[in-house]
Protein backbone atom coordinates (compact mmCIF):
# COMPACT_ATOMS: atom_id res chain seq x y z
CA UNK A 1 0.00 0.00 0.00
CA UNK A 2 0.92 3.75 -0.63
CA UNK A 3 1.92 5.57 2.45
CA UNK A 4 1.81 8.76 0.99
CA UNK A 5 0.37 10.15 -3.03
CA UNK A 6 0.30 13.37 -4.63
CA UNK A 7 -1.94 14.56 -7.00
CA UNK A 8 -2.25 17.42 -9.49
CA UNK A 9 0.62 18.84 -8.12
CA UNK A 10 1.47 22.70 -9.73
CA UNK A 11 4.18 25.00 -8.81
CA UNK A 12 4.01 28.60 -10.51
CA UNK A 13 6.55 31.09 -9.39
CA UNK A 14 5.96 34.72 -10.01
CA UNK A 15 8.27 36.39 -11.34
CA UNK A 16 8.01 40.44 -12.44
CA UNK A 17 7.86 39.46 -16.19
CA UNK A 18 4.58 37.01 -15.82
CA UNK A 19 4.37 33.71 -13.78
CA UNK A 20 6.62 30.73 -14.43
CA UNK A 21 4.56 27.17 -14.42
CA UNK A 22 7.47 25.24 -13.03
CA UNK A 23 5.45 22.11 -13.33
CA UNK A 24 1.67 21.53 -13.34
CA UNK A 25 -0.44 17.90 -12.98
CA UNK A 26 2.52 15.81 -11.30
CA UNK A 27 1.45 13.01 -9.35
CA UNK A 28 3.47 10.77 -7.63
CA UNK A 29 3.10 7.39 -4.71
CA UNK A 30 5.78 6.12 -2.57
CA UNK A 31 5.48 2.69 -0.32
CA UNK A 32 6.61 2.02 3.21
CA UNK A 33 10.42 1.18 3.39
CA UNK A 34 11.08 2.73 -0.23
CA UNK A 35 13.99 4.93 -1.11
CA UNK A 36 13.09 6.34 -5.07
CA UNK A 37 15.69 9.06 -5.89
CA UNK A 38 14.48 12.28 -7.65
CA UNK A 39 16.83 13.03 -10.39
CA UNK A 40 17.05 15.95 -12.96
CA UNK A 41 18.44 18.64 -14.42
CA UNK A 42 19.60 22.00 -11.61
CA UNK A 43 16.23 24.06 -11.53
CA UNK A 44 13.59 21.47 -12.91
CA UNK A 45 11.91 21.86 -9.73
CA UNK A 46 12.99 19.03 -7.60
CA UNK A 47 13.05 21.10 -4.22
CA UNK A 48 9.90 22.72 -5.42
CA UNK A 49 8.32 19.30 -5.52
CA UNK A 50 9.85 17.72 -2.00
CA UNK A 51 8.74 21.26 0.05
CA UNK A 52 5.42 20.49 -1.93
CA UNK A 53 5.10 17.47 -0.34
CA UNK A 54 5.50 19.10 2.86
CA UNK A 55 3.04 22.05 2.13
CA UNK A 56 5.94 23.82 2.79
CA UNK A 57 5.85 25.58 -0.69
CA UNK A 58 3.47 28.94 -0.58
CA UNK A 59 3.47 28.52 -4.61
CA UNK A 60 3.01 25.18 -4.92
CA UNK A 61 -0.43 23.50 -5.28
CA UNK A 62 -1.64 19.79 -5.27
CA UNK A 63 -3.89 16.95 -3.45
CA UNK A 64 -1.20 15.14 -1.16
CA UNK A 65 -2.46 12.02 1.03
CA UNK A 66 -0.94 9.97 4.01
CA UNK A 67 -2.22 6.18 4.45
CA UNK A 68 -5.64 7.67 2.57
CA UNK A 69 -6.26 10.63 4.81
CA UNK A 70 -6.24 13.94 2.72
CA UNK A 71 -3.99 16.61 3.92
CA UNK A 72 -6.72 18.78 4.79
CA UNK A 73 -7.45 16.85 7.57
CA UNK A 74 -4.02 17.44 9.25
CA UNK A 75 -3.07 20.64 10.46
CA UNK A 76 0.07 22.02 8.81
CA UNK A 77 2.13 21.20 12.05
CA UNK A 78 0.54 17.37 11.98
CA UNK A 79 1.04 17.18 8.50
CA UNK A 80 4.52 17.80 8.64
CA UNK A 81 5.42 15.89 11.53
CA UNK A 82 4.75 12.72 9.51
CA UNK A 83 5.72 14.09 5.79
CA UNK A 84 8.89 15.29 6.63
CA UNK A 85 11.26 17.81 4.67
CA UNK A 86 14.79 17.83 5.52
CA UNK A 87 16.84 20.72 3.91
CA UNK A 88 19.89 20.90 1.92
CA UNK A 89 21.67 23.14 4.24
CA UNK A 90 21.92 21.66 8.33
CA UNK A 91 20.56 24.43 9.85
CA UNK A 92 21.29 23.53 14.17
CA UNK A 93 19.93 25.97 16.36
CA UNK A 94 21.14 26.00 19.99
CA UNK A 95 23.92 25.97 22.23
CA UNK A 96 25.28 22.00 21.84
CA UNK A 97 24.18 19.54 19.46
CA UNK A 98 22.18 17.86 21.78
CA UNK A 99 19.81 21.21 22.25
CA UNK A 100 19.74 21.35 18.58
CA UNK A 101 18.72 17.52 18.07
CA UNK A 102 16.32 18.42 20.74
CA UNK A 103 14.70 21.21 19.20
CA UNK A 104 11.67 19.71 17.47
CA UNK A 105 10.60 18.56 20.74
CA UNK A 106 10.60 22.38 22.20
CA UNK A 107 7.22 22.14 19.65
CA UNK A 108 4.22 22.30 20.32
CA UNK A 109 3.05 19.54 17.91
CA UNK A 110 5.05 17.40 19.89
CA UNK A 111 3.98 18.56 23.64
CA UNK A 112 1.42 15.62 23.93
CA UNK A 113 4.72 13.75 24.93
CA UNK A 114 4.64 10.73 22.54
CA UNK A 115 8.75 9.77 23.12
CA UNK A 116 10.99 10.21 20.03
CA UNK A 117 10.81 6.82 17.66
CA UNK A 118 13.54 4.91 17.77
CA UNK A 119 13.53 4.53 13.84
CA UNK A 120 10.53 3.28 13.30
CA UNK A 121 7.71 5.82 12.16
CA UNK A 122 5.59 6.22 14.98
CA UNK A 123 1.92 5.10 14.69
CA UNK A 124 0.86 8.79 16.37
CA UNK A 125 -2.58 9.66 14.00
CA UNK A 126 -2.64 12.90 12.70
CA UNK A 127 -5.59 14.34 14.95
CA UNK A 128 -6.76 17.95 13.89
CA UNK A 129 -5.73 20.33 16.77
CA UNK A 130 -7.22 23.64 17.34
CA UNK A 131 -4.64 26.39 16.63
CA UNK A 132 -3.33 28.01 19.50
CA UNK A 133 -5.49 31.29 21.20
CA UNK A 134 -3.71 34.27 21.42
CA UNK A 135 -3.46 33.84 25.22
CA UNK A 136 -1.70 30.53 24.97
CA UNK A 137 0.97 31.52 22.66
CA UNK A 138 2.06 34.50 25.12
CA UNK A 139 1.76 31.68 27.61
CA UNK A 140 4.58 29.97 25.55
CA UNK A 141 6.85 33.01 24.81
CA UNK A 142 7.47 32.57 28.38
CA UNK A 143 7.14 28.72 29.04
CA UNK A 144 10.58 27.03 29.08
CA UNK A 145 10.22 24.67 26.59
CA UNK A 146 13.95 23.37 26.43
CA UNK A 147 13.28 21.39 30.27
CA UNK A 148 10.21 19.72 29.00
CA UNK A 149 12.77 18.51 25.96
CA UNK A 150 15.38 17.51 27.60
CA UNK A 151 12.43 14.98 29.57
CA UNK A 152 11.50 13.65 26.55
CA UNK A 153 14.57 13.52 24.84
CA UNK A 154 17.54 12.84 27.89
CA UNK A 155 20.98 13.03 26.53
CA UNK A 156 21.64 9.00 27.23
CA UNK A 157 18.83 8.64 24.23
CA UNK A 158 20.37 10.94 21.67
CA UNK A 159 24.20 9.43 22.52
CA UNK A 160 22.53 5.66 21.93
CA UNK A 161 20.53 6.99 18.82
CA UNK A 162 23.72 8.50 16.87
CA UNK A 163 26.06 5.58 18.21
CA UNK A 164 23.66 3.28 16.34
CA UNK A 165 23.77 5.64 13.00
CA UNK A 166 27.50 5.68 13.58
CA UNK A 167 27.84 8.97 14.18
CA UNK A 168 29.88 8.33 17.24
CA UNK A 169 32.24 10.77 16.43
CA UNK A 170 30.04 13.73 17.38
CA UNK A 171 30.02 15.05 20.76
CA UNK A 172 26.95 16.15 22.40
CA UNK A 173 28.25 19.10 24.12
CA UNK A 174 29.78 20.63 21.59
CA UNK A 175 29.03 23.78 19.82
CA UNK A 176 26.95 22.91 16.70
CA UNK A 177 29.09 25.47 14.42
CA UNK A 178 32.26 23.82 15.50
CA UNK A 179 30.84 20.55 13.58
CA UNK A 180 32.24 19.71 10.24
CA UNK A 181 30.06 19.67 6.92
CA UNK A 182 29.75 16.04 7.04
CA UNK A 183 29.04 15.37 11.04
CA UNK A 184 26.72 18.69 10.90
CA UNK A 185 24.77 17.42 7.76
CA UNK A 186 24.33 13.67 10.41
CA UNK A 187 23.44 15.84 12.88
CA UNK A 188 20.39 17.37 11.05
CA UNK A 189 19.64 13.73 9.21
CA UNK A 190 19.64 12.23 12.68
CA UNK A 191 17.28 14.76 13.79
CA UNK A 192 14.23 14.34 11.71
CA UNK A 193 14.64 10.61 11.78
CA UNK A 194 14.51 10.82 15.87
CA UNK A 195 10.96 12.15 15.37
CA UNK A 196 9.91 9.43 13.71
CA UNK A 197 8.02 10.85 10.49
CA UNK A 198 6.33 8.22 7.98
CA UNK A 199 7.94 10.37 4.99
CA UNK A 200 11.24 11.29 4.56
CA UNK A 201 12.13 14.35 2.17
CA UNK A 202 15.75 14.94 2.06
CA UNK A 203 16.65 17.33 0.03
CA UNK A 204 20.26 16.66 -1.41
CA UNK A 205 21.67 16.53 2.23
CA UNK A 206 24.85 14.76 0.89
CA UNK A 207 25.81 17.53 -1.30
CA UNK A 208 29.36 18.88 -0.38
CA UNK A 209 29.85 15.75 1.53
CA UNK A 210 32.96 13.55 0.72
CA UNK A 211 32.68 10.21 -0.58
CA UNK A 212 32.42 8.62 2.54
CA UNK A 213 30.58 10.84 4.27
CA UNK A 214 28.21 10.64 1.49
CA UNK A 215 27.76 6.90 1.70
CA UNK A 216 27.59 7.64 5.72
CA UNK A 217 24.26 9.64 5.60
CA UNK A 218 23.17 6.92 2.86
CA UNK A 219 23.32 4.14 4.90
CA UNK A 220 21.65 5.62 8.14
CA UNK A 221 18.53 6.65 5.92
CA UNK A 222 18.32 3.16 4.35
CA UNK A 223 18.51 1.70 7.65
CA UNK A 224 15.92 4.19 8.59
CA UNK A 225 14.03 3.00 5.30
CA UNK A 226 13.99 -1.10 6.70
CA UNK A 227 11.72 0.13 9.61
CA UNK A 228 9.65 1.23 7.52
CA UNK A 229 10.24 4.59 6.70
CA UNK A 230 9.56 5.83 3.20
CA UNK A 231 12.06 8.11 1.47
CA UNK A 232 12.56 10.18 -1.30
CA UNK A 233 15.95 11.80 -2.04
CA UNK A 234 16.94 14.15 -4.26
CA UNK A 235 20.71 13.17 -5.56
CA UNK A 236 23.21 14.39 -8.10
CA UNK A 237 25.69 11.75 -7.10
CA UNK A 238 26.03 8.87 -9.28
CA UNK A 239 23.70 5.85 -8.04
CA UNK A 240 24.71 4.54 -4.48
CA UNK A 241 22.57 0.91 -5.01
CA UNK A 242 20.32 2.03 -2.33
CA UNK A 243 17.30 3.13 -4.00
CA UNK A 244 14.31 1.10 -5.30
CA UNK A 245 13.55 3.16 -7.60
CA UNK A 246 14.76 6.80 -9.43
CA UNK A 247 12.32 9.10 -10.69
CA UNK A 248 13.10 11.80 -12.81
CA UNK A 249 12.30 15.61 -13.04
CA UNK A 250 12.28 17.46 -16.45
CA UNK A 251 10.42 19.53 -18.29
CA UNK A 252 7.97 19.88 -16.00
CA UNK A 253 7.32 16.32 -15.91
CA UNK A 254 8.04 13.10 -13.82
CA UNK A 255 9.36 9.92 -15.65
CA UNK A 256 11.13 6.65 -14.80
CA UNK A 257 10.31 4.22 -12.40
CA UNK A 258 11.68 0.73 -12.19
CA UNK A 259 9.26 -0.78 -10.04
CA UNK A 260 6.31 1.36 -10.51
CA UNK A 261 2.54 0.31 -9.84
CA UNK A 262 -0.81 1.68 -10.95
CA UNK A 263 -0.81 5.15 -8.37
CA UNK A 264 3.30 5.30 -9.16
CA UNK A 265 4.28 8.36 -11.91
CA UNK A 266 2.33 8.61 -14.90
CA UNK A 267 5.69 9.36 -16.72
CA UNK A 268 5.76 11.41 -19.97
CA UNK A 269 2.90 13.21 -19.42
CA UNK A 270 3.87 16.43 -21.83
CA UNK A 271 2.96 19.24 -19.94
CA UNK A 272 3.09 22.43 -21.02
CA UNK A 273 4.74 25.33 -19.62
CA UNK A 274 4.43 29.26 -20.49
CA UNK A 275 7.77 29.97 -20.29
CA UNK A 276 11.12 28.13 -20.49
CA UNK A 277 12.60 27.41 -17.00
CA UNK B 1 -0.70 79.51 32.51
CA UNK B 2 2.47 81.78 33.26
CA UNK B 3 3.47 79.16 35.62
CA UNK B 4 7.54 79.41 34.75
CA UNK B 5 9.48 81.36 37.34
CA UNK B 6 11.77 82.55 35.00
CA UNK B 7 10.13 83.12 31.39
CA UNK B 8 11.47 83.61 28.32
CA UNK B 9 11.39 86.48 26.24
CA UNK B 10 11.57 86.75 22.32
CA UNK B 11 15.24 87.17 22.43
CA UNK B 12 15.88 84.45 24.78
CA UNK B 13 14.26 82.03 20.82
CA UNK B 14 16.13 84.90 19.20
CA UNK B 15 19.58 84.01 21.26
CA UNK B 16 18.58 80.60 20.73
CA UNK B 17 18.07 80.34 17.38
CA UNK B 18 21.28 82.06 16.92
CA UNK B 19 23.01 79.45 18.41
CA UNK B 20 21.87 76.96 15.82
CA UNK B 21 22.83 79.53 12.81
CA UNK B 22 26.34 79.74 14.16
CA UNK B 23 26.75 76.15 14.73
CA UNK B 24 25.10 75.38 11.12
CA UNK B 25 27.29 77.92 9.95
CA UNK B 26 30.67 76.35 11.30
CA UNK B 27 29.30 72.66 10.07
CA UNK B 28 28.83 74.36 6.70
CA UNK B 29 32.32 75.75 6.86
CA UNK B 30 33.51 72.40 7.54
CA UNK B 31 31.61 70.92 4.34
CA UNK B 32 29.53 68.65 7.05
CA UNK B 33 26.69 69.07 4.18
CA UNK B 34 23.89 69.21 7.52
CA UNK B 35 23.79 72.81 8.15
CA UNK B 36 21.03 73.61 5.99
CA UNK B 37 19.06 70.74 7.63
CA UNK B 38 19.66 71.76 10.69
CA UNK B 39 18.61 75.13 10.57
CA UNK B 40 15.91 74.08 8.72
CA UNK B 41 14.57 71.79 11.76
CA UNK B 42 15.33 74.18 14.25
CA UNK B 43 12.71 76.46 12.70
CA UNK B 44 10.47 74.11 12.36
CA UNK B 45 10.75 72.53 15.76
CA UNK B 46 10.49 76.01 17.05
CA UNK B 47 7.10 76.42 14.69
CA UNK B 48 5.85 72.65 16.15
CA UNK B 49 6.63 73.45 19.70
CA UNK B 50 4.81 76.91 19.51
CA UNK B 51 2.01 75.76 17.80
CA UNK B 52 1.22 72.74 20.76
CA UNK B 53 1.90 75.21 23.22
CA UNK B 54 -0.92 77.46 21.83
CA UNK B 55 -2.97 74.32 21.22
CA UNK B 56 -2.02 72.85 24.48
CA UNK B 57 -3.00 76.02 26.22
CA UNK B 58 -6.10 76.25 24.56
CA UNK B 59 -7.52 73.06 25.42
CA UNK B 60 -6.49 73.52 29.06
CA UNK B 61 -8.60 76.82 29.08
CA UNK B 62 -11.13 75.24 27.55
CA UNK B 63 -11.10 72.10 29.83
CA UNK B 64 -13.70 70.00 27.29
CA UNK B 65 -13.64 66.78 27.88
CA UNK B 66 -14.22 66.40 24.09
CA UNK B 67 -11.66 68.69 23.06
CA UNK B 68 -9.41 66.66 25.13
CA UNK B 69 -9.87 63.23 23.55
CA UNK B 70 -10.32 64.96 20.21
CA UNK B 71 -7.39 66.28 20.68
CA UNK B 72 -5.15 62.37 21.63
CA UNK B 73 -6.86 60.94 18.68
CA UNK B 74 -5.27 63.48 16.15
CA UNK B 75 -1.80 62.36 18.25
CA UNK B 76 -2.65 58.65 17.57
CA UNK B 77 -3.26 58.96 14.01
CA UNK B 78 -0.08 60.94 13.58
CA UNK B 79 2.17 58.61 15.58
CA UNK B 80 0.72 55.56 13.36
CA UNK B 81 1.74 58.27 10.54
CA UNK B 82 5.16 58.75 11.60
CA UNK B 83 5.55 55.03 13.13
CA UNK B 84 5.32 53.35 9.53
CA UNK B 85 7.60 56.28 7.87
CA UNK B 86 10.39 55.59 10.53
CA UNK B 87 9.87 51.46 10.30
CA UNK B 88 11.41 49.94 7.10
CA UNK B 89 11.03 47.04 4.97
CA UNK B 90 7.56 46.85 6.60
CA UNK B 91 4.25 45.33 4.18
CA UNK B 92 1.65 48.08 3.69
CA UNK B 93 -1.23 47.61 5.69
CA UNK B 94 0.24 47.96 9.35
CA UNK B 95 -1.71 50.91 9.94
CA UNK B 96 -5.05 49.28 11.64
CA UNK B 97 -2.52 47.03 14.08
CA UNK B 98 0.07 50.10 15.23
CA UNK B 99 -3.19 52.28 15.58
CA UNK B 100 -4.85 49.52 17.74
CA UNK B 101 -1.54 48.76 19.86
CA UNK B 102 -0.81 52.85 20.37
CA UNK B 103 -4.76 53.61 21.03
CA UNK B 104 -5.13 50.30 23.45
CA UNK B 105 -1.28 51.34 25.75
CA UNK B 106 -2.62 54.99 25.27
CA UNK B 107 -6.04 53.46 26.91
CA UNK B 108 -3.82 51.73 29.95
CA UNK B 109 -1.83 54.97 30.36
CA UNK B 110 -4.63 57.08 30.93
CA UNK B 111 -6.66 54.65 33.35
CA UNK B 112 -3.65 53.58 35.64
CA UNK B 113 -1.44 56.62 35.63
CA UNK B 114 -4.04 59.12 36.05
CA UNK B 115 -6.65 57.76 37.74
CA UNK B 116 -5.25 55.13 39.41
CA UNK B 117 -2.11 57.09 40.85
CA UNK B 118 -2.78 61.03 40.00
CA UNK B 119 -6.38 60.76 40.33
CA UNK B 120 -6.92 64.56 39.29
CA UNK B 121 -10.31 66.90 39.26
CA UNK B 122 -12.08 66.58 36.88
CA UNK B 123 -10.55 63.02 35.90
CA UNK B 124 -9.71 64.43 32.20
CA UNK B 125 -7.67 66.87 33.76
CA UNK B 126 -5.97 67.94 30.48
CA UNK B 127 -2.72 69.66 31.60
CA UNK B 128 -1.91 66.12 32.51
CA UNK B 129 -3.75 63.82 30.23
CA UNK B 130 -2.25 65.41 27.20
CA UNK B 131 1.30 66.07 27.85
CA UNK B 132 1.14 62.27 29.28
CA UNK B 133 -0.09 60.84 26.44
CA UNK B 134 1.96 62.42 24.02
CA UNK B 135 5.35 61.36 26.48
CA UNK B 136 4.12 57.93 26.14
CA UNK B 137 3.56 58.15 22.21
CA UNK B 138 6.77 59.44 21.99
CA UNK B 139 8.73 56.64 23.71
CA UNK B 140 5.82 53.89 21.72
CA UNK B 141 6.39 55.12 18.41
CA UNK B 142 9.93 54.91 18.33
CA UNK B 143 10.17 51.40 19.70
CA UNK B 144 7.80 50.19 17.60
CA UNK B 145 9.32 51.62 14.67
CA UNK B 146 12.62 49.93 15.85
CA UNK B 147 10.61 46.69 16.56
CA UNK B 148 8.73 46.17 13.35
CA UNK B 149 11.67 47.25 11.33
CA UNK B 150 14.13 44.21 13.26
CA UNK B 151 10.59 42.14 12.95
CA UNK B 152 10.94 41.98 9.53
CA UNK B 153 14.80 41.94 8.88
CA UNK B 154 14.93 39.24 11.16
CA UNK B 155 13.16 37.05 9.76
CA UNK B 156 14.23 37.78 6.58
CA UNK B 157 17.97 37.24 7.90
CA UNK B 158 16.61 33.80 9.82
CA UNK B 159 14.72 32.30 6.41
CA UNK B 160 16.43 29.28 6.74
CA UNK B 161 16.25 28.82 10.43
CA UNK B 162 12.64 29.35 9.64
CA UNK B 163 11.97 26.73 7.26
CA UNK B 164 14.14 24.30 8.93
CA UNK B 165 11.39 24.70 11.90
CA UNK B 166 8.20 24.56 10.19
CA UNK B 167 9.60 21.69 8.49
CA UNK B 168 10.51 20.21 12.13
CA UNK B 169 6.68 20.61 12.62
CA UNK B 170 7.08 24.77 14.22
CA UNK B 171 3.65 27.08 14.44
CA UNK B 172 4.32 29.84 12.49
CA UNK B 173 4.58 31.53 16.41
CA UNK B 174 7.42 28.85 17.47
CA UNK B 175 9.31 29.66 14.32
CA UNK B 176 8.83 33.36 14.77
CA UNK B 177 9.13 33.63 18.34
CA UNK B 178 13.48 34.40 18.36
CA UNK B 179 12.69 37.18 15.92
CA UNK B 180 9.83 38.54 18.24
CA UNK B 181 12.05 38.46 20.86
CA UNK B 182 15.21 39.81 19.73
CA UNK B 183 12.87 42.49 17.98
CA UNK B 184 11.02 43.59 21.30
CA UNK B 185 14.53 43.41 23.09
CA UNK B 186 15.97 46.09 20.59
CA UNK B 187 12.76 48.56 21.04
CA UNK B 188 13.20 48.59 24.81
CA UNK B 189 16.75 49.08 24.87
CA UNK B 190 16.54 53.01 25.06
CA UNK B 191 13.87 52.86 27.31
CA UNK B 192 15.76 50.44 30.03
CA UNK B 193 19.19 52.51 29.00
CA UNK B 194 16.92 56.07 30.17
CA UNK B 195 15.86 54.25 33.22
CA UNK B 196 19.13 53.31 34.31
CA UNK B 197 20.81 56.27 33.70
CA UNK B 198 18.11 58.81 35.11
CA UNK B 199 19.30 60.57 38.45
CA UNK B 200 22.88 60.08 38.02
CA UNK B 201 23.90 60.82 34.78
CA UNK B 202 20.63 63.05 33.23
CA UNK B 203 17.63 64.93 34.62
CA UNK B 204 15.06 63.80 32.32
CA UNK B 205 13.14 66.28 30.41
CA UNK B 206 9.53 66.54 32.63
CA UNK B 207 11.32 66.84 36.03
CA UNK B 208 13.81 69.23 34.74
CA UNK B 209 11.10 71.29 33.38
CA UNK B 210 8.74 70.88 36.60
CA UNK B 211 12.06 71.97 38.71
CA UNK B 212 13.03 74.89 35.88
CA UNK B 213 9.18 75.80 36.94
CA UNK B 214 10.04 76.34 40.52
CA UNK B 215 8.45 73.20 41.70
CA UNK B 216 9.36 70.82 44.46
CA UNK B 217 12.14 68.49 43.67
CA UNK B 218 11.26 65.62 44.92
CA UNK B 219 7.75 66.26 44.00
CA UNK B 220 9.17 66.81 40.33
CA UNK B 221 11.27 62.93 41.06
CA UNK B 222 8.06 61.61 42.19
CA UNK B 223 6.09 62.49 39.19
CA UNK B 224 8.90 61.54 37.02
CA UNK B 225 9.29 58.06 38.13
CA UNK B 226 5.53 57.16 37.62
CA UNK B 227 5.91 58.25 34.40
CA UNK B 228 9.36 56.40 33.43
CA UNK B 229 7.52 53.20 34.88
CA UNK B 230 4.15 53.23 33.17
CA UNK B 231 6.41 54.57 29.80
CA UNK B 232 8.66 51.69 30.13
CA UNK B 233 5.80 48.93 31.18
CA UNK B 234 3.75 50.49 28.46
CA UNK B 235 5.85 50.50 25.73
CA UNK B 236 6.62 46.62 26.18
CA UNK B 237 3.08 46.26 25.95
CA UNK B 238 2.61 47.93 23.36
CA UNK B 239 5.53 46.17 20.84
CA UNK B 240 4.16 42.62 22.45
CA UNK B 241 0.65 44.02 21.10
CA UNK B 242 2.52 44.81 18.25
CA UNK B 243 4.26 41.73 17.48
CA UNK B 244 1.11 38.96 17.91
CA UNK B 245 -0.84 41.05 15.89
CA UNK B 246 1.45 41.20 12.68
CA UNK B 247 3.87 38.45 12.80
CA UNK B 248 1.22 36.49 10.48
CA UNK B 249 1.93 38.25 7.56
CA UNK B 250 5.40 36.45 7.39
CA UNK B 251 3.40 32.99 7.02
CA UNK B 252 0.80 32.18 4.17
CA UNK B 253 -3.03 30.44 6.00
CA UNK B 254 -1.23 27.22 5.77
CA UNK B 255 1.84 28.26 7.80
CA UNK B 256 4.45 28.41 5.21
CA UNK B 257 7.08 31.55 4.97
CA UNK B 258 5.98 34.32 2.68
CA UNK B 259 9.26 35.86 1.39
CA UNK B 260 9.79 39.80 1.01
CA UNK B 261 8.59 39.86 -1.99
CA UNK B 262 5.19 38.09 -1.65
CA UNK B 263 4.46 40.34 1.27
CA UNK B 264 4.01 43.71 -0.62
CA UNK B 265 6.55 45.43 0.98
CA UNK B 266 6.12 49.01 1.17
Amino acid sequence: MNVFTAEHVSCVVPSPDGDRMIFSGLSFAIRTGEIVDLVGPSGSGKSSLLTAFALLNPHASGSFALEGRDSGDFTPQRWRREVAYLPQKPILPGETVADAIRLPYTLAVRADGDAPASGVPSSAAGTPTRRMGLVGRFARLFRDDDAKARDLLPEGRIRATLDAMGCDDIDLTRAPHDLSGGQAARVSLARTLLTGPKVLLADEVDAGLDDENADRVASIMADAATHGMAIVRIRHRPPDGRATRVVTLADGALSGSETGDAAAPNGARKLRRTRNA
Amino acid sequence: MSGNAYDIDVWGLVVALAMVAVAAGVSGLMRMGIGRTLLWSACRALLQLCAMGFVIGYVIRANNVFLVFAMIGVMLVAAVQITLSRAKGVPKGLAGPVLLSLTITMLLMITLVTELVVRPHPWYAPQLVVPLTGMLLGNTVSALAVGLSRFYESMDERRDEIDTMLALGATAWEAARPSIVSSIRLGLLPTMATLASCGIVTIPGMMAGQVIAGGDPLEAAKYQFVVFAAISALTLVADGLIMAMVYRTCFTADDQFRPRDMRGTR
